[in-house]
């Protein structure tokens, strides 16, 4: 009995001891940033390198055609629109086939939760890179998606590294970092 | 001349360095904010304030002037003589604090002879300063601020105590400056080296007792928003920010003082070397606030009366049976 409390007296020591060791190996990291460069960047003056980008997930687009690459894969089907938490999406089936003449996307509304990208059949929607969306009224921020894949398809096909325009991004400018990492296959390309 | 006791001279001499302490109180809250908050941002690997003045230097000073500029808000129901008395009892003591300290062979307004209790003495105004503050502001958090306030400096001022104590015994004199002589120029005859348990005891309890991170549970501001000093604005919230950084300057020079050799130096004794070595104990507490987590209040009361306690007074003890062999 008397040898184990001691024992335990002398683990409880040796912990305190270890502990000690694990703040002087948070004050050799800590100590260590405080010499490297800095990671953030200077907003106005600075923007972020576009590869830091591929993993943010901003505002809706519509992804490019499989097999044309001008037109959407959309296929009006209302899922992503009945999905919507905050009902921002608006498809009207266009005259002939399947796909649609109007897709509103309001971003205001928008809480980017990802369901429609998730339910769409077809993988017609994904996020985009925008970073910058900026707007002093809400009726900017009610983005055509059709006219903004337009927009990016007439700005040319895809690239395998498509350097996206950081500053000044406006609704629907032109092409993007994500063309470089959406579903598409870089040799599935068409004539754009 | 004498006035009970006192000559003019000296009466003039402490005039003269409590109005040179109000200048460096200020002149260093200011600085210490900008350093802070530079060093919080470089160790995060952020650049820090950047945008007032170069490299945002002149930051600290707009701070300054928007708390001057601000109104001050008295909530309803406060005990409008505490509220008021509180932020005054915060910022006063400390010119009495930095009287028996040495900052060079000549630049020391009284050789006091029992300088360690005056400094012990007076800097428990500091904590009934806090006490009155989240007393009369008619606040939870501030009673509960007020109140983690006292039980932390009451437990951490026993074993700081103590950890000067030796020093004291090993010196053999309650005299700041003659504990200065008493320490060689070379670094290792500083007393850290002959004292490191003492020393490692007063870098943990200056901490505290200043209520900085990981220890600021008096105004930890995830829990108590702000602590004592909740409905404190303008002016009174300054005067307990200009307290905070003179009791942090304070502790800093009673650790250059005790363990670090205070103004002599490998080279060329004087003032210069107790403000270097000040201020790189500055420097290292606001290099732990930005590298702990805050400690739990149940943790925080056991390093002390677990931990803290029983180490000091075996230091003490060790400390006065070598004396008595040596």
């Amino acid at each position: 009995m008397r040898g184990r409390r001691d024992s335990k007296m002398i683990s409880a020591i040796w912990d305190n001891l270890k502990g000690l060791y694990s703040l002087l190996v948070g004050m050799w990291v800590t100590g260590r940033y405080f010499f490297q460069p800095t990671k953030t960047v200077h907003y106005p003056r600075q923007t972020v390198d576009p590869e830091d980008l591929a993993a943010y997930r901003g505002p809706l687009e519509l992804t490019r055609g499989k097999d044309d690459e001008s037109k959407t894969r959309c296929i009006s089907c209302q899922m992503c629109a009945k999905g919507c938490p905050g009902n921002c999406i608006t498809i009207v089936k266009g005259k002939e086939g399947k796909s649609p003449s109007t897709w509103l996307y309001d971003y205001t509304l928008c809480c980017l939760c990802g369901a429609c990208v998730e339910v769409c059949p077809t993988a017609a929607i994904d996020f985009s890179h925008r970073l910058y969306l900026v707007s002093v009224t809400r009726e900017e921020l009610v983005l055509d998606l059709l006219a903004d894949l337009q927009k990016r398809v007439a700005a040319g096909p895809l690239k395998p590294k498509a350097l996206p325009e950081a500053a000044a991004d406006k609704p629907a400018a032109a092409p993007r970092a994500q063309d470089a990492g959406g579903p598409e296959p870089a040799a599935g390309k068409g004539e754009g | 001349m004498e006035i009970s006791g006192i000559s003019i001279l000296s009466l003039v001499t402490i005039i003269v360095a409590c109005l040179l302490v109000i200048a460096l109180m200020v002149v260093n809250a200011l600085v210490m904010v900008y350093v802070e908050r530079k060093g919080s941002g470089f160790i995060q690997r952020r650049p820090g304030p950047y945008e007032v003045g170069p490299w945002g230097t002149i930051q600290a000073a707009c701070d300054a002037m928007k708390l001057l500029a601000k109104e001050l808000f008295v909530p309803a129901n406060v005990d409008f003589f505490l509220y008021f008395l509180a932020p005054v009892l915060a910022f006063l003591p400390v010119l009495a604090l930095f009287i028996p300290i040495p900052f060079g062979p000549f630049l020391t307004t009284l050789k006091v002879p029992d300088g360690v209790v005056l400094i012990l003495a007076f800097a428990g105004f500091g904590l009934l300063a806090n006490l009155l503050a989240g007393y009369a502001s008619n606040n939870k958090y501030g009673i509960l601020g007020a109140g983690r306030a006292v039980s932390q400096g009451v437990a951490y001022e026993i074993p700081m105590i103590l950890a000067l104590l030796a020093v004291v015994f090993q010196t053999g004199s309650m005299n700041l400056s003659e504990i200065v002589e008493a320490q060689g120029s070379a670094p290792w005859r500083w007393n850290f080296l002959c004292q490191p348990i003492a020393f490692f005891i007063y870098l943990v309890t200056l901490v505290a007792e200043t209520n900085r991170a990981p220890f600021d549970l008096p105004e930890g501001e995830s829990e108590l928003t702000a602590g004592f000093h909740t409905e404190y604005s303008g002016m009174g919230f300054a005067l307990f920010f200009l307290a905070e950084y003179a009791n942090m300057l304070l502790v800093s020079f009673v650790c250059a003082t005790f363990f670090l050799g205070g103004y002599k130096g490998p080279i060329l004794d004087g003032f210069w070397w107790t403000f270097i070595k000040a201020y790189a104990v500055m420097w290292f507490i606001v290099w732990i606030r930005w590298t702990f987590p805050r400690v739990r209040f149940d943790q925080l009361l056991n390093i002390n009366w677990k931990w803290l306690l029983p180490l000091s007074i075996l230091n003490l003890w060790i400390t006065a049976v070598v004396i008595k062999i040596v």
